[in-house]
C-alpha cells in the first residue's frame, strides 16, 4: 500500500515523511531530476520514451493522447497520470476534464490507485479540485503533481492554493522552473518532492546558480570564487556544463538542507522570509501566499516554540504565528473585571517585558505612586507587529520570543496594525475606564491613530522623549496619583496570578476556559516567573509555567476542560496505554488543535483518560495513519 | 477517445472560436483583382529542379474556419482573404496577375494554388473560376506540375474527373492538411474536423484518377510537449507514406494572430517547435519512407520567435539546410550540425514531459 508516514516536527505545512510502498521507501523532502543529473536519490523518466532507471523513479506517463498503459517495477515510487501540455493555458473546465480523464484511466487500468499521482493543471478551480480529490481518494490515490512556471505569478499562486486543498497524507510534488531560493518556500508550503531540473536548464545556459541569484560563467578566470568541489576541481579543458550542473545541484541540495534544518529549529518561516528578498516577485509571492492560504499555513504552525523569533520586515507582519496571535487576542481575550485604568506602555527588547529594565521602572513607578491599587490597572504593552499585549499574556509564544529591529520609527502598516489592535482591545473595556498613554514616538502615533476609534478618554503622560526618562516617569507617577483620587482607586489584594491564569486559559482554549479552570475561590500560588499552581478545594487543576507562559493540565483539569468542548482528541478505545497517542488510533479530533497545544484525550465513552501536548494539528491526527499525535503527560491508570 | 477527451474537443473548439474573436468580421476588403500573395522559388519538380510559383488567391476564406466549428487551432490564414465573396472573373484575374511573375521563366514550372482555404470548395472558389483557371494552366506548356489545396470533403469524384480531363498527363497533386495521423491530435488539439479515414479515402480516390496527394504534416500542434510533437510528426509522415501520398510537406507551427495557439503562446504555455525537432523528424522520416515519396519543408517565420526556432545563433544555417534537403532529399544535408542549444533542446524534450511548462519561451 502506498503510504505517507509522517515524522515528528512542524513549522508550517512543511514536514518530514517517508513514502512507503511494498519494499520501496523514500524519505522526503527530496529533490527529483532527470537521469542526467548525477547522484540523485530520486529521478524521473517518461514511460516508453526514457530508459527505466535503477534509481527510485517517478514514472511519467506521456500525453493523454497516447494512452500508454502503466507498468510498476521495483523502483517505481510513483506513476504520474497523463495530462496535456499547455492545458494550464485554457480555463478551469479544460482542467477539470483533464483531471476527470486521469481518474477514469486510473480506474480502468489494472494497476492499483495507490501507485498514481494525479497531474494537476494550475488552472483547476478549487471546487472542481475538491471533487477530484474525493474521487481520487476512493481510487486509493495519495499523491499529486503540480506545475510551477517559476514566474511566481497568478498561476503559481493557484498551484499553491490547489496544493492546500489536499489531505495531509498525500505526497506532493512540485515540478517546473524552480530556482534554488524557491526550494525552502515550496518546502514550507508542504511540497515533499521538488523538481531540481532547473540546475540542468541553467547549466546548459552556462548559468551558475547561487543562493539568491545567478551568474553567467564564460571562463573560469573571470568567474566568482566558489569553494564547492565541482568548481574547485574545474579546469578550463573540462566541459563547463558538467561543472556547472554539479555546482547548481550543490546549491539545490544546500538550500533544501538549510530548509530542513531550519524547520527542525522552528526557523523555517524566518528562512522563507529572508529568501523572499531574492527578488520583488518572490516578495510579492510570499505576501500573496500569506493572504491566499493563510488558514492552511496557520493550521500547521506550532503554538509553542523556544528560540528567538526574528520579525524583520513587512513579510513578518502577517506571518501565521503573528497574525494568529492578533486574531486570537481579539477572539479570546476578556479583560478582568474591575479595571479602572488602561495603562499603555511601550515594549522592550528584553522578554518577558516585566524582566526588562524599562518595565521594572514602570512597575516601580506604579507601585510607588498608587501601591496596591495597581490591580485596578490593566497594563497593556504596544508593540509591532503583534499589536497590543495584555500584561497577563506576556510570557506566551511568540510574545516572549520575538525580536524586531528597533529604530523608533514605525511604518504606516505597523501603525495601522497596532492602532486596529488597540481599537478592538479598548472595545472590551467599559467606557468609563481612563486610558493613560505612557508612550512616545511611534507608540504615541499608534495611540493617536487609534484615538477616534476609542470611546474612553485618553491622557498622555509624555510630552517628548523617552518613556523611561526621569521626567516621563515623574509625569506618570503624578498622573496615577491624580487618577487614584479622581477614580477613587483603593487598595486590595493583588489579582495578577488569577488574572494571568484565566487569561492564559482563555487564550489557550477559548473564552470561558479561564472560569472553568480557575473558578472564583481557587487557590493560586507560586511565582509568575517560575511556576504557579492552581488548586480548587485542594485538587490541582493546572500549573502555569513561566518558560512558555502556558497552562499544563492535570487529569482533573482535563475533566473540567472537557465541559468546554474544545481541544479534545478522541481515540478508538477505552483505556490508553503508554506515553503517546498515535494518529492511527485517533478517531476524531478538534480541528482547532495546532502542533504544541495542550489537549485532552477522550475515550470511546467520552471520558477524559489523559492530557498531553499535541504533536500535530487536529486534522492531521485524522488524516494520517501513523505518527505521534499526542505526547501524553498524565493518564488515567 | 474516452468521453472526457470528446468533451474536451468540444471545449477546445469553443476556446478556439473565442480566440478568433471578431477578427474574421473585421477583415479588410481587398482589391478583388489582386492575389493575396504570389512568390517564386526554386523547387524540386519530379527528379528535376525547376521554378515554382505559389499563388495565394484572395477569397472569402476557408468555409470551415468561417463556420460554427471555428477552424483549426493554429490557423488564421483566412485573415489574408477578403471580407466579401469574390467573383469568378476576379479570381481568374488574380491568377493571371500572379502568372505575370513567371511570364519569362522557362520550363519546368510548378504552379501551387492556395486560397487560405480550399480551392475545390465551390462556396469559396466558384466552379466557373476553377474551370477557367484549370484551362489557363492546361494552355501553358511550361507547367509540368500543379498543386491544388483542399480539405478532403470537397475532393469528389466529379471534381477529380474535371481535373483529370483539364490537366491530362501533368503531374497533379492535391494538398490536404492531414496535420497528424493521430485522430485525437487532429480532432482535439487541432480541431481539424476530419478523420484519418476521410484522408485515406481521398488518397485512394485521387490515385484512381492518376492524381497524387500531398500531405501537410504539422510539427507541434498545441497540447503536445516537444517530444510528443517529435514522435507525432514522425508517425504522421510514415503513416501518410504508407497510405500512398506522393509528397509530404512538413509545416512547423508558427504563431498566427487570433488563434488558440497564439493565446497559449501569450500565456507562456506554448513554444513553436525547435528547429532541432524539425531536423530530427525529417531525418528520421526520410530514412523510413520510400524514396518515391518526396519530403519537403519550407518553414514559415523560421528563426523568428513566432516561428520554429533554436537559439538564434544556429537558426540560419539549419533553416538553409532544411531547404537544401527539401531539394536534394539527402539526409546528409541535415547532418553535422551542432550548437550550444542542442543540449538545451535534449533537456527540454525530457523535462517537458514531466513539467509541461515549455522551456525557452520568448515573447
Amino acid at each position: 500500500m502506498g503510504k505517507l508516514m509522517i515524522q515528528r516536527g512542524h513549522d508550517g505545512p512543511a514536514r518530514q515523511c517517508t513514502w512507503k510502498r511494498d519494499s520501496l521507501s523514500l524519505s522526503t523532502p527530496q529533490l527529483v531530476g532527470p537521469t542526467t543529473i548525477p547522484d540523485l536519490a530520486l529521478v524521473y523518466v517518461t514511460a516508453t520514451r526514457d530508459e527505466l532507471s535503477k534509481t527510485t523513479s517517478i514514472v511519467v506517463l506521456p500525453s493523454l493522447i497516447e494512452n500508454v498503459v502503466p507498468v510498476v517495477t521495483d523502483t517505481t515510487a510513483l506513476i504520474v497520470a497523463p495530462t496535456l501540455a499547455g492545458i494550464d493555458g485554457l480555463d478551469s473546465e479544460a482542467a477539470r476534464l483533464t483531471l476527470t480523464a486521469q481518474t477514469r484511466l486510473i480506474r480502468q487500468w489494472d494497476v492499483a490507485g495507490e501507485h498514481f499521482a494525479i497531474h494537476v493543471p494550475s488552472s483547476t478551480s478549487l471546487s472542481d479540485f475538491r471533487d477530484i480529490i474525493r474521487t481520487s481518494q476512493e481510487l486509493g490515490v495519495r499523491a499529486a503533481v503540480f506545475h510551477l512556471d517559476g514566474s511566481l505569478g497568478p498561476r503559481d499562486l493557484q498551484a499553491v492554493s490547489l496544493r492546500s486543498q489536499l489531505p495531509r497524507n498525500w505526497l506532493t510534488v512540485a515540478t517546473g522552473k524552480i530556482q534554488p531560493a524557491f526550494v525552502p518556500v515550496l518546502y514550507y508550503l508542504g511540497f515533499d518532492i521538488i523538481d531540481a531540473s532547473y540546475a540542468e536548464t541553467a547549466a546548459l545556459a552556462h548559468r551558475r546558480l547561487w543562493r539568491m541569484e545567478s551568474e553567467v560563467v564564460t571562463s573560469w578566470d573571470t568567474a566568482r570564487y566558489c569553494g564547492c568541489h565541482a568548481c574547485h576541481d574545474a579546469t578550463s579543458e573540462g566541459p563547463i556544463e558538467q561543472t556547472l550542473l554539479l555546482h547548481n545541484m550543490e546549491m539545490f541540495h544546500s538550500l533544501l538542507s538549510e530548509a530542513v534544518h531550519a524547520r527542525a529549529h522552528g526557523r523555517l518561516r524566518w528562512l522563507v522570509e529572508s529568501l523572499s528578498h531574492t527578488s520583488p516577485s518572490m516578495a510579492s509571492f510570499l505576501r500573496l501566499v500569506d493572504k491566499r492560504v493563510f488558514d492552511f499555513i496557520e493550521e500547521f504552525t506550532p503554538t509553542v516554540g523556544s528560540g528567538t523569533v526574528p520579525l524583520i520586515g513587512p513579510e513578518s507582519y502577517d506571518a501565521p504565528a503573528i497574525k494568529r496571535w492578533r486574531d486570537r487576542l481579539v477572539a479570546r481575550y476578556t479583560p478582568p473585571e474591575g479595571k479602572k485604568i488602561v495603562l499603555l506602555l511601550p515594549c522592550s527588547a528584553r522578554k518577558p517585558y516585566s524582566d526588562s529594565r524599562s518595565h521594572r521602572r514602570f512597575i516601580e513607578t506604579i507601585e510607588n505612586s498608587i501601591g496596591p491599587a495597581r490591580h485596578e490597572i490593566a497594563e497593556v504593552i504596544l508593540t509591532s507587529p503583534l499589536g497590543v499585549i495584555p500584561r497577563e499574556l506576556e510570557r506566551i509564544y511568540p510574545i516572549a520570543n520575538y525580536d524586531i529591529p528597533v529604530t523608533g520609527d514605525w511604518d504606516a502598516e505597523e501603525i495601522r496594525i497596532a492602532a486596529d489592535a488597540l481599537v478592538s482591545h479598548m472595545k472590551k473595556f467599559p467606557p468609563d475606564v481612563v486610558v493613560i498613554a505612557h508612550v512616545s514616538g511611534g507608540y504615541a502615533q499608534v495611540v493617536q491613530a487609534a484615538q477616534d476609534g476609542i470611546a474612553q478618554s485618553i491622557i498622555y503622560t509624555i510630552r517628548e522623549g523617552s518613556a523611561t526618562s526621569r521626567e516621563a516617569l515623574d509625569s506618570l507617577a503624578s498622573t496615577l496619583r491624580d487618577m487614584k483620587e479622581v477614580l477613587a482607586l483603593h487598595g486590595g489584594r493583588s489579582t495578577l496570578l488569577e488574572e494571568t491564569l484565566r487569561a492564559t486559559a482563555d487564550f489557550q482554549f477559548g473564552p470561558g476556559a479561564g472560569m472553568l479552570l480557575v473558578p472564583e475561590g481557587t487557590s493560586v500560588s507560586g511565582k509568575l516567573y517560575r511556576r504557579v499552581i492552581c488548586r480548587d478545594h485542594g485538587t490541582q487543576l493546572a500549573s502555569y509555567l513561566a518558560e512558555n507562559g502556558l497552562l499544563s493540565l492535570t487529569l482533573d483539569g482535563g475533566c473540567r476542560l472537557s465541559e468546554h468542548g474544545s481541544y479534545w482528541v478522541r481515540f478508538d478505545g477505552e483505556v490508553l496505554q503508554g506515553g503517546s497517542l498515535f494518529a492511527v488510533a485517533v478517531k476524531d479530533a478538534d480541528e482547532k488543535i495546532r502542533p504544541g497545544d495542550e489537549v485532552i484525550i477522550l475515550n470511546k465513552s467520552n471520558e477524559v483518560v489523559a492530557v498531553g501536548r499535541s504533536e500535530m494539528s487536529g486534522r492531521e491526527m485524522c488524516d494520517f495513519t501513523n505518527g505521534r499525535a499526542v505526547s501524553v503527560r498524565h493518564r488515567r491508570k | 477517445m474516452i468521453d472526457e477527451l470528446t468533451e474536451l474537443s468540444t471545449h477546445i473548439q469553443q476556446m478556439s472560436l473565442k480566440s478568433r474573436g471578431s477578427s474574421i468580421a473585421q477583415r479588410r476588403r481587398r482589391d478583388p483583382r489582386q492575389p493575396a500573395a504570389a512568390w517564386v522559388t526554386t523547387a524540386r519538380i519530379g527528379y528535376d529542379t525547376g521554378t515554382a510559383i505559389s499563388i495565394v488567391l484572395s477569397t472569402i476564406g476557408c468555409s470551415y474556419a468561417r463556420g460554427p466549428h471555428g477552424g483549426c487551432t493554429m490557423c488564421s490564414y483566412l485573415l489574408d482573404g477578403t471580407s466579401t465573396q469574390v467573383s469568378a472573373d476576379d479570381l481568374v484575374s488574380q491568377f493571371e496577375t500572379a502568372m505575370t511573375k513567371v511570364a519569362t521563366t522557362s520550363s519546368p514550372l510548378s504552379v501551387k494554388i492556395y486560397t487560405s482555404g480550399s480551392f475545390l470548395d465551390p462556396a469559396e472558389v466558384p466552379p466557373e473560376a476553377r474551370h477557367r483557371i484549370l484551362s489557363l494552366i492546361a494552355a501553358d506548356d511550361r507547367i509540368v506540375q500543379v498543386i491544388l489545396e483542399s480539405r478532403p470533403e470537397y475532393v469528389t469524384e466529379s471534381v477529380l474527373a474535371e481535373i483529370q480531363k483539364a490537366l491530362g498527363t501533368r503531374d497533379v497533386e492535391i494538398g490536404i492538411g492531414l496535420e497528424s495521423a493521430n485522430d485525437t491530435v487532429r480532432l482535439m488539439c487541432i480541431n481539424k474536423g476530419f478523420t484519418l479515414k476521410d484522408f485515406e479515402r481521398v488518397v485512394s480516390l485521387a490515385r484512381g484518377y492518376g492524381i497524387g496527394t500531398r500531405a501537410y504534416v504539422l510539427i507541434k500542434p498545441p497540447f503536445l510537449t516537444e517530444r510528443d510533437a517529435l514522435f507525432d510528426a514522425i508517425d504522421t509522415m510514415t503513416t501518410a507514406a504508407r497510405l500512398g501520398v506522393t509528397t509530404i510537406s512538413v509545416n512547423p507551427v508558427d504563431i498566427q494572430r487570433h488563434t488558440l495557439v497564439e493565446s497559449l503562446w501569450n500565456s507562456g504555455q506554448y513554444r513553436p517547435p525547435w528547429l532541432w525537432t524539425v531536423v530530427q523528424a525529417l531525418h528520421q522520416a526520410r530514412q523510413e519512407i520510400p524514396s518515391n515519396v518526396v519530403i519537403v519543408c519550407d518553414p514559415v517565420a523560421a528563426g523568428k520567435k513566432r516561428g520554429t526556432h533554436n537559439c538564434g545563433k544556429c537558426d540560419k544555417a539549419i533553416v538553409s539546410a532544411i531547404r537544401k534537403f527539401s531539394l536534394s532529399q539527402d539526409v546528409k544535408d541535415l547532418e553535422g550540425f551542432t550548437c550550444d542549444c542542442l543540449m538545451k533542446w535534449e533537456h527540454s524534450l525530457v523535462h517537458e514531459d514531466l513539467s509541461k511548462v515549455p522551456h525557452d519561451h520568448q515573447q
